[in-house]
């Protein structure tokens, strides 16, 4: 920072957009993106290792665009797209030997580094990760130290480096800020972080003890919501297509011995309306749904490592 | 019961329970059920019809393990039931959880530092042990470093590799440990020089930063060294080797050929 001139804006600006002109715009782009899916359907997803061949073991992760988003790009009414979807590239290298200055360890020590490109999302990032991005990265570290098989790798070190290409948005781009809102694309990105990460363990061939996912539940209320019914529950929600989301969840899941290794609920759960009968809490009916979503994440994880090994067995026969 | 093991498995696919099968090198044992830990083909090794011992039950990462029966396609591959020769029961090969250096195996190493008391090496492989007694196809063997061949032909130019040595494990080989008879009289620049290949034996995981390595067997020692002159230079005896085009000969702790 020059403190001896006029310095411009840290990060470019842009015109503003006021919500009023939006309202009132004709036009496609200019309408809030409609969730399509049904409220327990996951977005497609697609998930590819070994990509990176420097790296001993990679995952690219791409969640399907919404229904809005590609029938804007067939029929374009604004520069502004209506939504964005999750793209990021994970590489793990090691294991390998730790730095000089650390100190002997009889495991595995794990690093990760969460890394947003600087036009991964609406805002533009630095290339100093912010507290957000060191945040996301404590998060993975968390659900995947619970995995892996740590004291079969002595002395040695593995870094888990991820770039998101595209983030989720927290909300849609023509809404102003109020009250509820709050970092859910983040959330997203954990998820799709978590399943990346634990594919490219499973390719760089590190012990794990079961392939963990990630996945994502919300209480959303629409425009449609009437007052004295609470938000609905939906999985795998993509904050664009929603008025106000109430709270999230995010949580790593490990499906093959029902445990969770991580869990970030947000927001306020305590009102929700379910179906009848159904006497959960919110914040339980929340985790459930979140679960749900990374069993439905983990089985294109199973795809995607099966690939890898196969891969593998090509490979070493020539 | 091999009808049920998959071929191919994932971590946290349930392979069988302990009553049936020991677990092995790629799986983990959760609730007396083992369950695989990477993903890979399973393998079966058939315990001795003699001795009590359970099957043993491993994930491979290498399925150039096996002997013969290798999997015919990736598509095709079944649970490959390998039966190893019975050995005498002292010689039991001990089991590898990881591809690290562990003590006592095989690594082939750089020398990227000559001091009075020690020279510093950099781990260039782990050769497999299986290999490594057999000297079979020196591709044949697991590690992060894969190709052995490109490894050892760009092993002379150590410049351009300053910052890769900084991936690969270190270790340590000190004085004592270069050969088994006249330690007192060992000189080091007269064992060593920086870029040699050396092939020596771990004998302790050292502190944090380096293992340790003996060159103390007559099979173990410098491998491949150029001369001053730059050239490849061949073993004359366990402590010469000569450069073929000047013909002058220079010092150095030789490994036996093979």
């Amino acid at each position: 920072m020059d403190r001896r001139r006029i310095n411009g804006p840290p990060s470019g600006t842009r015109p503003a957009v006021f919500a009023s002109s939006i309202k009132t715009a004709p036009g496609a782009a200019t309408e809030r993106p409609k969730r399509q899916r049904q409220s327990n359907e996951l977005r497609k997803i697609f998930l590819k290792t070994g990509i990176i061949p420097t790296a001993s073991g990679s995952s690219y992760v791409e969640f399907e665009p919404s229904a809005s988003l590609a029938a804007a790009h067939s029929s374009p009414q604004s520069l502004i797209p209506s939504s964005s979807s999750l793209k990021l590239a994970c590489t793990v290298h090691g294991p390998k030997p730790l730095p000089r200055s650390a100190t002997f360890s009889p495991n595995i020590v794990l690093t990760t580094h969460v890394k947003y490109a600087p036009f991964a999302a609406r805002k533009r990032k630095g290339h100093i990760r912010d507290t957000g991005e060191r945040d996301l990265g404590v998060h993975l570290e968390t659900a995947l130290r619970g995995v892996i098989v740590a004291e079969r790798w002595p002395k040695s070190g593995l870094d888990i480096t991820i770039t998101v290409l595209e983030a989720e948005d927290d909300r849609w781009w023509g809404d102003a800020a109020d009250s509820h809102d709050a970092s859910w694309g983040m959330m997203n990105v954990l998820a799709g972080c978590v399943t990346a990460a634990s594919a490219a363990i499973a390719d760089a061939r590190i012990d794990c003890l079961d392939l963990v996912a990630g996945g994502v539940a919300a209480l959303v209320s629409d425009d449609s919501t009437k007052d004295e019914e609470g938000p609905k529950l939906i999985l795998d929600a993509d904050p664009a297509e929603h008025q106000s989301i109430q709270s999230a969840c995010v949580v790593a899941y490990m499906p093959g011995r029902d445990e969770i290794t991580e869990l970030w609920l947000k927001g306020d759960s305590s009102k929700a309306s379910l179906g009848d009968g159904d006497q959960r809490v919110g914040h339980e009916a929340l985790i459930d749904g979140a679960v749900d979503a990374a069993r439905g994440a983990h089985t294109v994880l199973t795809e995607a490592v099966k690939e890898s090994a196969e891969r593998f067995i090509r490979q070493a026969m020539g | 019961m091999a009808a049920t093991l998959p071929s191919l498995a994932i971590p946290g696919q349930r392979l069988g329970s302990t009553t049936s099968y020991a677990a092995g090198p790629g799986t983990h044992v959760y609730d007396a059920v083992i369950y695989a830990s990477i993903a890979g083909p399973v393998i079966v090794d058939q315990a001795q019809a003699k001795s009590k011992a359970k099957s043993l039950l491993t994930v491979s990462r290498s399925i150039n393990r096996q002997t013969g029966a290798t999997p015919s396609g990736a598509a095709t591959v079944k649970p490959t039931v390998s039966t190893t020769a019975p050995k005498p029961a002292t010689t039991k090969p001990k089991l590898k959880y990881n591809t690290l250096p562990a003590v006592d195996s095989v690594v082939l190493a750089r020398v990227t530092r000559v001091q009075k008391r020690q020279v510093t090496v950099s781990i260039l492989v782990v050769l497999d042990e299986l290999s490594s007694s057999q000297v079979s196809d020196p591709s044949k063997t697991t590690s992060d470093n894969d190709n052995i061949e490109s490894i050892l032909s760009s092993a002379a130019n150590p410049e351009n590799h300053s910052s890769s040595d900084e991936l690969r494990f270190q270790a340590l080989i000190r004085k004592e440990d270069v050969r088994a008879v006249e330690k007192d009289r060992v000189i080091m620049d007269e064992m060593f020089r920086v870029g040699d290949i050396v092939r020596g034996t771990i004998i302790s995981l050292g502190d944090q930063s380096f293992y340790y390595i003996t060159t103390a067997r007559n099979d173990l020692g410098v491998v491949m060294a150029r001369s001053e002159a730059g050239n490849m230079m061949f073993p004359v005896s366990w402590k010469e080797m000569r450069d073929p085009v000047t013909g002058l000969g220079e010092l150095r702790k030789v490994a036996r050929p093979f």
